[in-house]
């Protein structure tokens, strides 16, 4: 249902709760905007809640988050939606009704966290957020991180008349009959915040993820190194779960290639160089190169890069990784390089292959017609529509929450004026 | 410090890679994932990346004197994985042509040779000579059995083609000079007679192009097209020297084992020459500009082939006015192919050779290392 203050016009709607959806709703809401959030997921925070650290500061996500999850616990006028999604946008800028469809939780606000439902829980699932890497209950918590605080039930896995869950609840917070609700909004402006998804590393044929096991991606990487992670913490090899010795980054795996993303992701060559302090505190004598085209660490990453760059133990190799073979009985990668810069060409054998996968903008199920340019891309240019975050650009969580800002002042602009005329 | 280059593009050479073939050049922006997909390319002699940045540069003599532009044997691994549509093997063939126009001797043959527009005279050449034989002997009215002898005889065929093959060797011995000279002027040291041998082993066994993997399909077709040209070759020196010093005489009976072997290696180099075409035509998006080059010398060689079978079997019809029309278009085209050899893709078998066993030697003095471990 509509609610009586949203209809006058000056509503906003934010579509995906990462970190540019939360800025710009934290931001808009504090100025004093009613803001609709939704979030497709169980939680909020989307890809960033999932890093172990942020460069170039190499903090963890945790402290920042957590003050945002604060300031939206204490702020009325956002209402945060979850496994939600806009189904329709009629109307014009100024004036939307849009219409979100709320998946069941299955789990009230009267759960503590407590878990015995996952104890009690028969079934798994594999954990998304873990890129597969490990399994959770049908009754879960996503992470440790979790807000809104409540476990979430997988229907789609749970065996048929299965009630342990709500007979393990101490508190009757399950219910399994909850349905799905349907919700109305009058919003005077929509942001787009959906931000991006890791490039599917198995459609470069050429560098063998899928095929072999210790090649991974930067986000698996990622989440390896993150404490609430598949690993605890620790990284390992796929194949064995062993320490790896040395260890291959590949930049541009996917992205500034016109077979797969044409464009520079942009955050991909930090990144490497973030994982690769990961590396050196865990196993300080494993032997690191990351294999590049151009170390692209613009304004103040270029400081972060000649940081990190002082560790003996990394190598920067110019020359782009063309093809990876695996020795069948070690599971080791071959990986084949002309080293630019030396003019060798070098086949040379590493325990792990990260490929530095690029961001591709989630766009699925926003409204047709949303301008986008030749990458998919959202761009700025139909009114009443603002784009926020990695769904408009590739970019780092600090750039994000500098777009994010500027589209909450955007949005404002809309609804005042639409106010002003409605 | 770094040594100071000093870079003087022959921007002309640019315009001429780009405008035959080379056009997505400067697309290329060195990130050496055709040198790394390439199975080809070994350390100590890199391409393709190397001799992109030469050609972009309009380093003519740099890219040129390349040897990686011979060692290069079209796969196209290299343009199905470039990330940027540079198209490195299309600016590699367009290299090779380059060569062979730029080392060429004469240099007008070169050019001739290369370029389509000349074409009629490439051929009004040997119409003439043929036909003012022809016209010559025919005087005389022709009596069964008819023999090709009777309108080209031997005694005019045989100096004339000696002279053509001179030219031939001439020109390639100036071209293949040119060309060591240039490679030793950009530092290449592998000697070639030493390392002779284990190349012709090489190119006979096919074992570069068996590495190919995006363009698979040319292997059988190349190595029939060779191994039934050699052995065209083989017979027809053979049988040459044999009729001049009057051991043999033309025409074989057909149980006669030249006879046969020759007729086997027609069949096997008309097979393959067809395998060529056929793999051409069916992806009409890999053609370029430099399908008129690559394309004179197949077309040419497949030419010869059929009509000398067709020859042969007309002969054996005994039907006087095809016969000697069919045998007229063979010699045209046979002249054709080695009095222009020194300047069209059959010239690719010299240079490709010569480049082979340098590169073959150098690598070896430099115990090229293609694989190190670092400790996993």
């Amino acid at each position: 249902m509509a609610d009586a203050r949203s209809s006058n016009g000056k509503s906003i709607l934010v579509i995906g709760g990462g970190v540019a959806g939360l800025t710009t709703a934290i931001e808009a809401a504090e100025a004093g905007c009613q803001v609709i959030l939704v979030e497709k997921s169980p939680f909020l925070g989307g890809r960033a809640v999932s890093f172990s650290l942020y460069f170039p500061k190499l903090c963890p996500p945790t402290c920042g988050f957590e003050i945002n999850f604060r300031r939206i616990k204490n702020n009325p006028r956002i209402t945060v939606l979850t496994q939600a999604e806009l189904t329709s946008l009629t109307g014009a800028a100024g004036d939307y009704e849009a219409t979100v469809k709320v998946a069941p939780r299955f789990v009230s606000e009267a759960c503590t966290l407590c878990g015995d439902c996952a104890k009690a829980c028969p079934v798994e699932r594999p954990d998304d957020f873990n890129f597969g890497e490990s399994k959770t209950k049908a009754a879960y918590l996503p992470h440790n991180m979790t807000y809104p605080a409540a476990y979430v039930i997988d229907r789609s896995v749970c065996p048929a008349g299965c009630k342990a869950c709500v007979e393990a609840c101490p508190y009757g917070a399950i219910d399994l009959n909850q349905g799905a609700q349907q919700k109305t909004f009058h919003v005077a402006a929509v942001v787009v915040a959906t931000g991006w998804a890791p490039y599917d590393a198995s459609k470069i044929s050429n560098l063998g993820f899928g095929r072999f096991p210790n090649v991974v991606t930067n986000v698996m990487l990622e989440r390896m190194a993150a404490v609430n992670g598949p690993t605890g913490g620790k990284i390992l090899r796929p194949s064995d779960g062993k320490e790896p010795a040395s260890i291959a980054f590949v930049q541009c795996a996917g992205s500034r290639d016109e077979n797969h993303l044409p464009y520079c992701s942009s955050v991909c060559c930090s990144a490497s160089l973030k994982h690769s302090t990961y590396i050196r505190s865990l196993y300080p004598d494993a032997q690191v190169t990351i294999f590049y085209i151009d170390v692209r660490t613009p304004g103040l990453l270029e400081d972060f890069r000649a940081k990190v760059a002082t560790n003996g133990h990394l190598k920067l190799v110019k020359g782009k990784v063309g093809k990876i073979g695996e020795d069948p009985q070690t599971h080791d990668l071959w990986v084949t390089v002309e080293d630019v810069l030396a003019g060798r060409k070098t086949t040379q054998r590493f325990s792990l292959v990260v490929l530095a996968t690029g961001m591709v903008p989630q766009t699925e199920g926003l409204p047709q017609g949303l301008p986008r340019d030749e990458f998919g891309f959202v761009t700025d240019g139909a009114p009443g529509f603002i784009g926020a975050g990695c769904v408009k650009r590739p970019e780092d969580v600090a750039s994000s929450v500098r777009d994010a800002t500027g589209a909450a002042l955007k949005a404002l602009q809309s609804a005042v004026r639409s106010a002003h005329h409605g | 410090m770094a040594e100071t280059l000093l870079v003087e593009p022959d921007s002309a050479f640019i315009n001429d890679v780009m405008a035959s073939g080379g056009a997505d050049l400067k697309k290329c922006f060195q990130c050496a994932t055709c040198t790394s997909v390439c199975d080809l390319s070994e350390d100590g002699l890199t391409f393709p990346r190397r001799v992109m940045i030469a050609a972009q540069w309009g380093l003519k003599d740099k890219a040129l004197a390349d040897p990686g532009i011979w060692l290069c044997h079209n796969c196209g691994d290299c343009t199905v994985n470039c990330p940027r549509g540079a198209k490195p093997s299309n600016i590699m063939g367009v290299l090779r042509k380059e060569a062979i126009k730029a080392f060429s001797f004469p240099k007008i043959a070169g050019t001739m040779v290369s370029e389509a527009k000349y074409l009629a005279v490439l051929f009004l050449l040997p119409i003439l000579i043929f036909g003012t034989i022809a016209a010559i002997e025919l005087r005389h009215p022709l009596v069964r059995p008819y023999i090709y002898a009777e309108v080209f005889p031997a005694s005019i065929l045989e100096p004339l083609f000696y002279a053509v093959s001179a030219l031939a060797v001439l020109g390639f011995a100036v071209g293949v000079t040119r060309f060591v000279r240039a490679m030793r002027a950009a530092g290449v040291e592998g000697r070639i007679l030493p390392a002779l041998a284990p190349t012709l082993v090489e190119i006979i066994t096919h074992r570069r192009f068996m590495k190919c993997t995006a363009n698979k399909d040319r292997y059988l077709g190349h190595l029939l097209t060779l191994c039934g040209f050699v052995g065209l070759a083989i017979t027809g020196t053979s049988v040459g020297i044999g009729t001049m010093l009057d051991l043999m005489h033309t025409p074989l009976p057909f149980l006669s084992g030249w006879k046969l072997f020759a007729n086997l290696s027609a069949g096997v180099v008309l097979v393959g020459t067809v395998l060529l075409i056929g793999d051409r035509m069916k992806s009409p998006e890999k053609w370029n500009d430099t399908t008129y080059f690559d394309g004179f010398f197949i077309v040419v060689l497949a030419g010869v082939v059929a009509t000398g079978i067709l020859s042969e079997l007309l002969r054996v019809a005994q039907s006087a006015g095809l016969m000697y029309s069919v045998y007229f278009i063979h010699l045209v085209l046979i002249f054709s192919l080695f009095l222009y050899a020194p300047y069209s893709k059959f010239a690719h078998f010299v240079y490709r050779t010569v480049a082979m066993a340098a590169a073959r030697d150098a690598q070896l003095k430099a115990g090229a290392v293609t694989t190190q471990s670092v400790n996993a």
